[in-house]
């Protein structure tokens, strides 16, 4: 066991945790928050994203032990208008991937507020889709500031 | 399992480094790495783009929106991986990622694992290489690798300076490993020479987070000279002279169609070098 | 007044006759056209807490104390476990139970794929249970391995007798046919890879089973897992309120579910069976690959005089074997066709319909058949499908059918095929292609629904139905605020769990929307005739609003109650539509773009237009993933899955999305229910990747007779296409002058 120290969505966090645990794991398990998904638990699908000092990473694949900085998750961006732009467009079927689209997309939109679709397209396909919500997600990030 | 963070490169033996650890993690979960220590060597690598040097813990993302980077290096890091791993996986660690090859991933006993056939060969190999793959039939994955061969970079570990190509070697009987690097060395730093234009064309079978089906880089140095590299082809990155060379291929039964995908991309890179 | 009659289903195109309870439906449809909430795009009601994160999925879910399972899956694609010793297990570290063949329903003896369940171990953590798991001592009897499919038909390796169909005759018509097009398709083996991968929990509360379950048939994982436990029905309580895809991979119970199960009760702790990735990819079930020996005669006036077709369905270790005939048998007008479908049993993984089952495998054959007979007969392709146009399905007629309509519609997408071409240079080659579908979409009773309003004048539809992602919380959501004359944010809809409400159907052969539907309509509307008795004996005026009339109700309720009327009799219940495709190819490298696919789909009412665009949206989506990258490979020796993981198996990311139209006819289907609206979801998959090969055909003159449509297959096709040019050549220049 390891002592191991989180900043997540602002808030602090001490917990032990073997050496090897996933960051995802962490999330889901310890803290009780679910939002994040794991869908591969291989850094292959992008479901697990989320911020690390406004960084999308896949937590899937991130020891626990070794992370820096603030992470943020979806419960962190609740009130992110993205939310509010994903509802609207339908961008959501199933809604598994959903949550790491949209911390992809925040992180986006913080660092270029008017992406072009080319951007968006760049910036997102690390997420990967199983129904093919593509097109509403690409309407949501464009219209996100509604 | 521990996980330590040397604070000189001295402390390195007994252990697998990792940095970003997107290569590492996986490999461990899957039981194709076995480590008992863990060593984060954040710490020890630099990182940056400066005066033509990068740091091998730079990441693909970093070295993707920096002006200095040269456009066959920035072209391979745009076209490399996800965004999400490009956002944390290093230049050092991208250079010494292993073969994306089905047989070697699922731990069947192939060369690469120390066995004594190469279960691509005789079997499912379409995705596999068309140039020295009689002993191993394995493609190198890394896009970033054929750039820094086609750029001519030179590589400086903890131990001694060598040009990129000589980072890696084709395995064989009595060593399967397809790098140089010896235990307890790392990767610190990238140096660069300036070149006149360079180049990066990759085919892939959806337009991004793919591995290279075939991929050609090329670079026009100061003295003229066109140097070219392939990912996808060979088990390490793979230069060549001049498009003939790629007569040469030894293409297998279902990797002959790389071999007219690689003369189009090739052609195409040494006109796009002309303008 | 109830009646008890005998009526036919069909889910995914298989029938069957079931024995249902009728109420008399008097309801008319409603006219067509958009209303107050129905035909309005209303976005999703449980929208927020998808994308917040806020949804609990069955992945989500921690029972306290719950244990974790993993599963012992055979290495070998045929095998006999011989010698099996759980002890070595049993004393790790954290392992609570262990269990061995035939200990749990799925549990095989006899291995028939590589990947196939054969040992579970239940453990406090999951790291615990896979090292357990790893602990197992088995020994093998290693069987033969079959993984031919030709090879497996030729031994009569089936997993069921070969279907055949014939009406007039086929031999005759092909021997006064003008032209005679034969060519052979091939599609892959193509994985469903769900995002949230099967799981369930089990837990009992003393005799009482409460499953958790990751599905699309919740009534139907409550009657077999029933039966299979030999419970009472009423002893099995199945609860999914989300859940992350299934697209047909998810409608029965499987292992993970009865392994969950026997580990619970030997332990008397929930535990929770989840497939990892890598088992999803193997083990979770797939669309099978099929080879297509297919034939059509014409007349040189365009008339189709015949079709032949031989199907080979690899539907693997075990499946069903699916109608991938089904297009040639009915889209066309053709007095003459002949099919014959075998089912091989293989050593492979078994199949699972996957979103219009043996309908896309066959449609990518007929439609780009279609467009060979065309090119050979020198008629437009679009013209010739008008002329075999079919206006009963072989004798019986159609509830409703507008193809004619949505050809129509494609007309202007077809004829932008001159500036297509326009556009092509040297490297790019640009071209149009189209494709028509069929497909079922009708569903069928049983289903029930209630409706509570209370004095708050707000309804709560009560259901114990799925919403799979399809958005159909919302269509039931709008129909009863449009027969209630309520705002939809007045109108709630509870789903998800067996004990909170009656049978609802699947969640698969786009069965929802029409077979709950009517449901939920009726006991809206059983609701509001209560509401207008109560009025009509306070001496209100007819047109007072309904939260008026209810206010003074204070604890009483106004409870309606449906259930699903039968479909129409002497009918067949079918969708159709056409999909209008461009596509551009680099002829160098043979890379394929999809730029932009017209989708003309008619499905009769469509009850929310923003939910049914990202249906066909999606179903496009998937379809370029089997058309251009994804394949499930084994490996020719040992039968095992070779591309495990979402490196290997790709599925197209938001890079790979093209321009989409979206038309639909959202003509009501007079005939069928109180609501005139089919299922949509599998459709949009189903013309995809003949549109985008006969696309292919126009911009290069190459043919593709395989998926996926790799590189590798479109330099063949294109080398070849050249060879024939040159060959062309050669004989026109060595041709005598022309006299």
């Amino acid at each position: 066991m390891s002592e191991l120290h989180l900043t997540v969505n602002g808030g602090e966090h001490a917990l032990d945790a073997p050496v090897g645990t996933t960051l995802a794991h962490v999330l889901r398990e310890e803290l009780g928050l679910t939002g994040t998904k794991v869908a591969c638990n291989e850094g292959h699908c992008g479901a697990c994203t989320v911020q690390i000092d406004g960084v999308p990473q896949l937590s899937c694949i991130t020891l626990a032990h070794t992370v820096e900085g603030e992470v943020t998750t979806i419960e962190g961006l609740r009130e992110h208008p993205l939310v509010e732009a994903f509802v609207r467009a339908d961008a959501v079927q199933c809604g598994y991937c959903t949550p790491g689209q949209v911390v992809s997309a925040a992180a986006l939109v913080a660092a270029n507020p008017a992406p072009t679709r080319e951007e968006i397209r760049h910036a997102m396909a690390g997420n990967i889709c199983r129904c093919g919500t593509y097109p509403k997600i690409e309407e949501a990030i464009l219209s996100w500031q509604g | 399992m521990e996980l330590l963070r040397p604070s000189s490169v001295e402390e390195l033996d007994g252990g697998i480094p990792f940095h970003g650890g997107t290569e590492v993690v996986p490999l461990l979960r899957e039981g194709l790495l076995d480590a008992e220590r863990l060593l984060d060597i954040r710490g020890l690598v630099p990182r940056g783009i400066e005066a033509g040097v990068i740091g091998a813990g730079t990441t693909l993302a970093e070295l993707e929106v920096d002006p200095a980077t040269p456009d066959a290096l920035r072209e391979a890091c745009r076209l490399a991986a996800s965004p999400q791993l490009r956002n944390m996986g290093s230049l050092g660690g991208n250079l010494l990622q292993a073969t994306r090859c089905w047989y070697w991933r699922l731990g069947y006993r192939c060369r690469l694992h120390g066995g004594d056939r190469c279960h691509a060969r005789e079997g499912e190999h379409r995705e596999h290489g068309i140039f020295a793959n009689g002993f191993c039939a394995s493609a190198h994955p890394s896009d970033v690798a054929a750039a820094l061969v086609a750029l001519g970079a030179r590589l400086r570990t903890s131990r001694r300076e060598i040009a990129v190509e000589d980072l890696y070697r084709l395995p064989d009987e009595a060593d399967r490993s397809t790098t140089t690097l010896e235990s307890g060395e790392l990767l610190l730093e990238v140096e660069l020479p300036a070149v006149q234009a360079s180049t990066y064309l990759k085919a892939m079978d959806r337009k991004r987070w793919s591995f290279p089906q075939v991929g050609v880089a090329a670079a026009r140095h100061a003295d003229g000279s066109a140097r070219i590299a392939l990912a996808g082809v060979a088990p390490i990155p793979w230069r060549i002279e001049s498009i003939e060379e790629l007569d040469g291929a030894t293409p297998l039964p279902r990797t002959e169609w790389k071999l007219p995908l690689a003369r189009a991309l090739v052609r195409r890179a040494l006109a796009a070098l002309d303008q | 007044m109830a009646r008890l009659i005998r009526t036919e289903k069909e889910v995914e195109g298989r029938y069957e006759e079931v024995w249902i309870v009728v109420e008399e439906d008097p309801l008319e449809q409603w006219p067509e056209g958009p209303l107050t909430a129905v035909g309005r795009s209303a976005p999703r009601k449980d929208g927020h807490e998808r994308v917040r994160g806020e949804a609990r999925y069955t992945a989500d879910i921690a029972l306290p104390g719950m244990l974790h399972a993993a599963v012992l899956r055979s290495p070998h694609a045929h095998a006999k476990v011989g010698r099996i010793d759980l002890a070595p297990a049993l004393a790790l570290a954290g392992v609570r139970a262990a269990l061995g063949p035939g200990e749990a329903h799925g549990l095989v003896e006899e291995a028939g794929f590589a990947g196939a369940p054969v040992a579970a171990v239940g453990a406090d953590t999951l790291a615990q249970a896979r090292t357990a798991v790893e602990a197992i001592e088995i020994e093998w009897e290693e069987l033969e391995v079959v993984l031919d499919p030709d090879d497996a038909v030729r031994r009569e390796l089936l997993t069921a007798e070969p279907r055949s169909y014939a009406r007039g005759d086929v031999e005759r018509a092909l021997a006064g046919a003008d032209v005679v097009v034969e060519s052979t398709y091939r599609t892959q083996t193509v994985l469903h890879n769900s995002l949230e991968t099967h799981q369930a929990i089990c837990e009992w509360q003393g005799d009482t089973l409460h499953v958790y379950i990751s599905t699309q048939y919740i009534w139907g994982i409550r009657q077999a897992v029933a039966e299979t436990l030999g419970l009472p029905e009423d002893k099995v309580r199945v609860v999914c309120e989300y859940m992350g895809g299934g697209f047909g991979s998810k409608n029965s119970p499987d292992e993970y579910t009865y392994v969950a199960a026997e580990l619970a009760k030997r332990t008397g702790r929930p535990v929770r069976c989840a497939l990892t990735r890598r088992e999803e990819n193997t083990s979770a079930g797939n669309r099978n690959a099929t080879i297509q020996r297919l034939r059509a005669g014409a007349r040189s006036d365009g008339t189709i005089v015949a079709f032949d077709g031989e199907f080979t369905n690899s539907v693997g270790w075990s499946g069903w074997n699916s109608s991938t005939e089904g297009p040639m048998r009915m889209l066309y007008d053709c007095e003459n066709v002949r099919t014959v479908t075998y089912g091989a049993q293989l050593n492979t993984p078994p199949m699972k319909a996957f979103r219009a089952p043996g309908f896309v495998e066959g449609t990518f054959g007929l439609e780009c058949l279609i467009d060979e007979l065309a090119s050979r007969l020198d008629v437009d392709p679009l013209e010739l499908r008008r002329r075999n146009y079919a206006g009963s399905n072989d004798g019986t007629p159609f509830s409703s059918k507008n193809l004619e309509e949505c050809y129509r519609r494609a007309a202007p997408h077809w004829e932008r095929r001159h500036e297509v071409h326009a556009r092509s240079d040297a490297v790019w080659k640009r071209g149009v292609g189209m494709a028509s579908q069929i497909w079922y979409g009708g569903g069928g009773p049983p289903s029930y629904a209630w409706v509570r309003l209370g004095s708050d004048g707000r309804a709560t539809v009560i259901t114990a139905m799925q919403d799979i992602g399809t958005g159909t919380r919302t269509a039931m959501a709008q129909i009863a605020a449009e027969e209630l004359g309520l705002p939809l944010e007045h109108v709630e809809v509870v789903l998800g769990d067996s004990a909170r409400g009656p049978y609802a159907s699947i969640s698969a052969g786009s069965s929802t929307t029409p077979s709950m539907g009517p449901a939920v309509r009726a006991a809206a509307a059983d609701a509001r005739e209560q509401v207008e008795d109560i009025a009509e004996q306070r001496g209100m005026p007819k047109d007072t609003p309904l939260e008026e009339i209810v206010a003074v109700l204070e604890e009483s309720q106004i409870l309606g109650k449906g259930a699903r009327g039968p479909n129409p009799t002497g009918m067949s219940v079918l969708t159709f539509g056409v999909h209008v495709v461009e596509v551009a190819v680099d002829v160098e490298t043979g890379e394929v773009r999809v730029e932009r696919v017209a989708a003309i789909h008619d499905v009769g009412r469509i009850i929310n237009p923003l939910g049914a665009s990202s249906q066909v949206e999606g179903g496009i989506i998937q379809g370029i993933g089997h058309t251009l990258s994804e394949e499930r490979l084994l490996d020719p020796e040992t039968g095992g899955v070779l591309t495990t993981s979402l490196d290997a198996y790709r599925m197209p990311t938001i890079a790979d999305v093209p321009e989409i139209v979206c038309d639909f006819v959202d003509r009501p289907d007079e005939h069928l229910t109180n609501l005139g609206s089919k299922g949509l979801g599998e459709p949009p998959i189903v013309p995809v990747a003949a549109a985008i090969a006969n696309a292919i055909r126009d911009a290069t003159g190459a043919d593709v007779h395989e998926l996926p449509i790799s590189r590798e297959e479109m330099l063949r096709a294109l080398h070849e296409a050249e060879e024939r040019a040159r060959a062309r050549k050669k004989e026109t220049r060595g041709a005598p002058a022309a006299v």
